[in-house]
């Protein structure tokens, strides 16, 4: 886990990591949830809409933000305001996502970093892009 | 830039950040008569202004922030 305070953060740094999303992920995620949308519970039914498989929940993808910020970037002292998501690529099970931020904004007087969040896959793709402001602790 | 000029920058600010393009601020609106202006919207508000008009807030200049009418006198002191 990472540790940067508000004074150690400066526009342009960069953290990332990488993780593949597996059935148990998607099995989990529903036991929490109960999105039961057979578009994520459903192989066949995603094929007849065109898709390879069953297509990962958006905000599972999305609650990768949440490790990005609270271990990567800015890591422990962080407490997250806002993340705005757009979901531009359907993700896969199997897929290996690279979770990247960037510092885009330090405002000293409000104790907050804005961060430019994307997930790529395997294959380039951007599959998520986010804004994501968070807090720091004192 | 005048007050009212001032007034209408932030107004469109006010718009775009609560997804309302009918709402009309004015000097004396405060927190109380906008249901989600809370503190976490107070933040992006502010830094909306910051970006809009080229200026710096410090903590002590937010902190004692009543209604609209203090933040357009301290933007008006700000970009003077």
């Amino acid at each position: 886990m990472n540790h940067y305070t508000l004074s150690r953060l400066q526009v342009g740094m960069t953290e990332e990591f990488t993780l593949t999303v597996t059935e148990e992920m998607m099995d989990r995620f529903y036991a929490i949830t109960g999105d039961c949308s057979p578009i994520h519970m459903d192989a066949q039914y995603a094929a007849g809409r065109g898709y390879p498989g069953r297509v990962v929940y958006g905000m599972l993808s999305a609650s990768l933000f949440s490790t990005l910020a609270g271990v990567y970037l800015p890591g422990e002292h962080c407490l997250l305001h806002q993340v705005d998501c757009k979901f531009a690529q359907p993700v896969f099970i199997g897929d290996t996502l690279t979770v990247k931020g960037t510092v885009t904004e330090v405002n000293e007087t409000f104790r907050e970093v804005t961060i430019k969040g994307q997930i790529q896959n395997q294959n380039g793709k951007k599959v998520v892009r986010a804004v994501i402001k968070a807090g720091l602790a004192q | 830039m005048d007050k009212n000029q001032i007034l209408d920058a932030v107004q469109t600010i006010f718009r775009d950040n609560f997804d309302d393009d009918t709402l009309v601020i004015t000097p004396d609106t405060t927190a109380q008569d906008i249901e989600d202006w809370d503190s976490l919207e107070q933040i992006n508000l502010l830094t909306a202004m910051e970006k809009k008009f080229g200026i710096k807030f410090k903590l002590e200049d937010v902190r004692n922030l009543n209604n609209v009418g203090d933040i357009l006198d301290l933007i008006a002191r700000l970009s003077a």
